[in-house]
């Protein structure tokens, strides 16, 4: 990264960090939701981004986080201690997961993530330690919003940078490698299961973490809030508009997704078209831009550099 | 994306977007002579039907009041100004904009939202910020107890289950059905339906005598094949079939249950049955199933039939149970504040806790809340019979036919 | 003995029940090697489009597959034509994308219906929906019978289709080896613009028939999707006889837990997930041909 973008980074972190001194509650709120959303966007893209296996699950990690904050923090842990043993828990659970289901190539992977995502959403409304579909509440106690806000935006920035270490490492590229011809990348002594794995485990350890802040911050959570099916395509969804397998894209299309879902859906004539948007953006950005918006951005960028290139060489000349 | 030009484009995007998240001015001040009431409903996603339903009744009841001057507090007459919020079905949405209403538009009380879910996510807030808040939408009892702030206007499912139980009682005791009854107890898993179980199943333990329930059994939404629970609920032998489920499953179980030939005294599908869908779905297999609810139009109150004059002639059809709780939650609400005399949110809530709102139009006929929040009050039962009628079969007083028990063997 | 009656019959009309509403999915994996995410959105719209011509023009549920089937043929030709084509090649495997494209005219579709139909709960109500006949002492729904014999007369249809016709063994030589069928001057294209459409034409007309069982809305169709997943990769994904075999695979499952042990009902969907699972993993058996070439396709991409 330039030392322009560097800077523009640390500028929008640290504007991030200290929009509660300026900003109304609803703006804030909105800002958390957009935080949130860019941290499931760059855990997931870690395994499926780099590494091209795309998991449709990833709401069982959300919710292995959250229940475990607000399960332990009714025994008497602070909330924020009971983070670490959520991401935990969630990495191996990811570990269990993708044992066998590694063993699964493209998309039959991703179909066997929609059952595994389902089973536990089915399991945690059965059992009767999760408080079943009835859901669970945090302990009556301190809530903070400022320090859950400052959290949930300090995580962000973690998990991008998480993300940009990764892409950037030794393993990021045995990831890319992995993407692009597994057996190539197998031939060359890469041992493709255990990347995969620990991808796995390190975007589900983030995920789990932004679960916990999400239980912190709501104080109640249920099977049918955390482990929703259309909360793992909205976690899809959002690096795939934007540009899987980048660091920007995951960010922009959490910007993007977030904007419908926070500011436009708000407009009554787009209400009853939500689906239309949703649909129609991911066919549009499958069809047309593979790459999303990072891709497309690069495509005009090249067309108008191709249009205004030869009027500049001959005015220099 | 080596290329600077490209991440400056992106930082115009990016910049761009970002300027659609500038809150849009500050809220505007509260006019002199109003009371800002927030409300938050799920006029769109998987509750709007219902929830679109509540914000229509929310908005006629408040128009109402404004119409006849606004509310007396404290001698000032002061109209509602409502602020009503969509949470699109979300939870975790749900809660923020109560929030939001709370901390941002400074609201005076909030009017809570439809569902469980919904509703519960949302109850944790108002403890937080000491404002008062009236749901019209949630039964669930975990909801209620837990923070002084937090009313309910919907009896708890528990009683639901309880009042039917006391139905079937009453109609052993009449002699129509003979002790001791074997009851096959089948449920959604779901708050709702859990909340059923617990109520049969109290009632039964206390009446051993008459009532035991011979099989227990949960069941997921939207289940392609219902054969398998039937063959259980067959296998049970049981004399009462009582099941919890909301209305697609309710259609499904129902054509499953006629065509599999199965018979029992008698039938309920919880607060499902009257339902013009289902009749349409069904036609004759519907006839006798019994079912409770929160309200009827047949109630026999004279405010009743004025409400359902009132509401076909402003609204073009005839009110609906979720209706009736919604208007009622707005009534009630701004009686406290008339009691209370002044927008102090304790003087609201110890008016709320008080309150006792004459000429209800829900049995009986006058709406207070339980030390929990909570109102208790008595859910009324129906009946389906022959030829698309529905009677009000309780509570007895209220009576608009009377109960057909057994079921008749076709 | 009556218990296994009823877990015969039982498990006979579910199998049936299932395999229809697979068979589609089926044919279009066979042929183009892509999973159609939009099948529950399909059925859906064909429940939608039966309810209006038995409630406009008093069609018979379950005779207007005459109607129905050609109309979702012509759509899912068009469908292909327009969208589907389009989609980057994977080779032997399917594609991400193709996956994600299809999830995304589902949605398309659901808002459609919400715009025409509303989000009401509708239903079909016919002179036979309550009637029932026994069979073998076990009392059965007539429409739950004809879906059945629907699903037969389907799994014989598809047979036929695919292994006398000159189009049957066009697609089949299609689905085995593309280029070489291209080779053998098969138009490959179209081919696959017909096998889309008549994946299509099955999930329309399965979800014309699951009209007549079903209330629904357009949210239909969401819960038996994961099921259908099931019960192809059991199948071995490409045969439609194996998708028959793995519909009754499950439903043999199902009821024998409902009937012999008290496993809780509500585990049901659990069960069929961990299946699905157990199955992609542990029974490669099925899936051979496929993990065997796919590797090497993408590897001299």
């Amino acid at each position: 990264m330039s030392r322009l973008g560097a800077a523009a980074a640390a500028a929008a972190a640290l504007a991030a960090l200290g929009a509660p001194l300026l900003l109304g509650r609803g703006t804030l709120n909105d800002l958390w939701n957009l935080a949130f959303a860019v941290i499931l966007a760059s855990s997931w893209n870690i395994l499926g981004g780099f590494a091209g296996q795309v998991s449709l699950g990833y709401s069982a990690f959300l919710g292995i986080g959250a229940y475990t904050t607000v399960l332990l923090s009714l025994r008497g842990l602070d909330p924020f201690a009971t983070l670490v043993p959520g991401a935990l828990l969630a990495a191996a659970f990811s570990v269990v997961v993708g044992l066998p289901g590694f063993r699964l190539r493209g998309p039959y992977f991703t179909i066997a993530t929609i059952g595994v995502g389902e089973a536990v959403r089915v399991a945690a409304s059965s059992v009767s330690f999760t408080g079943g579909s009835s859901g669970v509440r945090m302990p009556a106690g301190s809530f903070d919003f400022g320090r859950n806000y400052l959290a949930m935006v300090g995580l962000a920035i973690a998990a991008v940078a998480v993300a940009a270490l990764v892409r950037r490492s030794a393993f990021g590229r045995a990831l890319a490698a992995i993407r692009q011809d597994v057996d190539g990348a197998e031939a060359l002594g890469v041992d493709s299961t255990r990347y995969k794995l620990a991808a796995h485990a390190l975007s589900a350890a983030l995920v789990a973490l932004a679960g916990g802040l999400y239980a912190i911050n709501f104080q109640y959570i249920a099977p049918g809030a955390v482990f929703d099916f259309r909360l793992s395509l909205s976690i899809v969804l959002m690096p795939i508009v934007g540009g899987i397998g980048t660091i920007v894209g995951p960010l922009l299309g959490a910007l993007v997704v977030s904007t419908i879902q926070l500011k436009l859906l708000e407009l009554p004539a787009l209400r009853d078209s939500y689906l239309f948007i949703y649909g129609g953006l991911l066919i549009v950005v499958i069809l047309f831009e593979p790459k999303g918006l990072v891709g497309l951005a690069g495509r005009l960028l090249a067309a108008l550099r191709r249009a205004s290139a030869p009027p500049r060489t001959a005015g220099a000349g | 994306m080596g290329d600077p030009r490209v991440r400056n484009a992106f930082a115009f995007a990016a910049a761009g977007l970002l300027a659609a998240w500038v809150p849009a001015g500050a809220a505007l001040a509260a006019e002199a002579g109003t009371i800002k009431i927030g409300a938050v409903l799920p006029v769109t996603g998987k509750e709007s039907k219902i929830g679109g339903a509540y914000k229509v009744a929310t908005e006629y009841a408040v128009k109402e009041i404004n119409d006849a001057g606004g509310i007396d507090v404290g001698g000032a007459r002061m109209r509602i100004d409502l602020r009503l919020l969509d949470d699109t079905s979300e939870p975790a949405k749900s809660a923020q904009l109560v929030e939001q209403l709370i901390a941002q538009e400074k609201v005076a009380a909030v009017i809570g939202g439809y569902g469980s879910q919904l509703v519960q996510a949302q109850s944790v807030v108002p403890e937080r910020y000491g404002v008062p808040y009236v749901s019209g939408g949630a039964g669930a009892t975990s909801i209620y107890g837990r923070s002084k702030w937090v009313f309910g206007v919907l009896s708890p499912v528990e009683n639901l289950a309880g009042t039917q139980m006391e139905f079937l009682d009453d109609l052993v005791k009449q002699g129509k059905l003979k002790p001791p009854l074997k009851i096959a107890l089948v449920y959604e898993n779901t708050e709702h339906g859990k909340d059923y179980e617990k109520g049969v199943t109290a009632f039964a333990k206390a009446h051993p005598q008459e009532f035991s329930v011979v099989l227990d059994e949960a069941f997921e939404l939207y289940a392609p094949d219902y054969r398998p629970l039937f063959t259980r609920v067959q296998a049970a032998g049981a004399d009462l079939f009582m099941a919890d489920a909301h209305l697609e499953d309710y259609i499904t179980m129902q054509r499953t249950y006629a065509q599999m030939g199965l018979y029992h005294q008698m039938v309920t599908y919880g607060a499902r049955g009257a339902d013009a869908a289902a009749r349409k779905a069904l036609g004759a297999a519907t006839d006798y199933i019994f079912a409770s609810g929160w309200w009827s139009d047949l109630l026999p109150y004279p405010q009743v039939k004025a409400f359902n004059a009132a509401w076909k002639a402003a609204n073009g059809s005839a009110p609906q149970w979720y209706h009736a709780c919604a208007y009622e939650t707005v009534r009630a609400l701004a009686l406290a504040i008339h009691n209370a005399g002044s927008l102090k949110p304790e003087a609201i809530r110890a008016a709320l806790a008080s309150l006792e709102l004459k000429n209800s139009i829900l049995a009986p006929g006058t709406l207070k809340f339980s030390p929990s929040g909570q109102a208790i009050l008595p859910f009324v039962v129906t009946q389906n019979k022959p030829g698309d009628k529905v009677d009000l079969v309780w509570p007895k007083g209220d009576r608009t036919g009377d109960p057909v028990a057994p079921i008749p063997r076709t | 003995m009556t218990r296994l009656l009823t877990v015969a019959v039982n498990s006979l009309l579910a199998a049936g029940l299932y395999a229809e509403m697979a068979y589609g999915l089926a044919v279009i994996y066979g042929v183009m090697r892509i999973i159609n995410l939009a099948h529950a959105g399909i059925m859906m719209l064909g429940a939608y489009v039966t309810l209006t011509l038995f409630s406009r023009f008093g069609v018979d549920p379950f005779l207007a597959f005459f109607l129905v089937g050609p109309l979702f043929l012509a759509f899912g030709m068009a469908l292909y034509r327009t969208v589907v084509r389009r989609l980057p090649r994977g080779g032997g495997a399917p594609t991400m994308g193709s996956l994600l494209l299809l999830f995304g005219v589902w949605l398309v579709l659901q808002n459609f219906a919400y715009l025409v139909w509303s989000g009401d709960t509708q239903s079909i109500l016919t002179s036979y929906t309550m009637r029932s006949v026994s069979l073998l002492g076990v009392r059965v729904g007539v429409p739950s019978l004809l879906v059945f014999a629907a699903s037969g007369a389907s799994l014989l249809f598809l047979n036929l289709l695919l292994r006398t016709t000159y189009l049957g063994k066009a697609i089949r030589a299609v689905t085995q080896n593309r280029d070489a069928a291209l080779l053998a001057g098969i138009d490959a294209e179209m081919i696959s613009a017909v096998a889309f459409g008549l994946g299509c034409a099955f999930a329309g007309v399965a979800g014309g028939m699951l009209s007549t069982l079903y209330a629904f809305t357009p949210d239909f169709g969401r819960s038996f999707l994961l099921k259908s997943f099931c019960i192809i990769v059991l199948g071995g994904m490409e045969s439609v006889t194996g998708v028959a075999a793995g519909a009754l695979v499950l439903a043999v499952v199902e009821n024998t837990l409902a009937v012999y042990t008290s496993v809780p009902i509500s585990f049901q969907d659990a069960i069929t997930f961990a299946i699905l699972f157990a199955a992609l993993v542990a029974l490669p058996e099925g899936l051979s041909g496929l993990f065997a070439r796919a590797p090497r396709l993408r590897g001299a991409r």
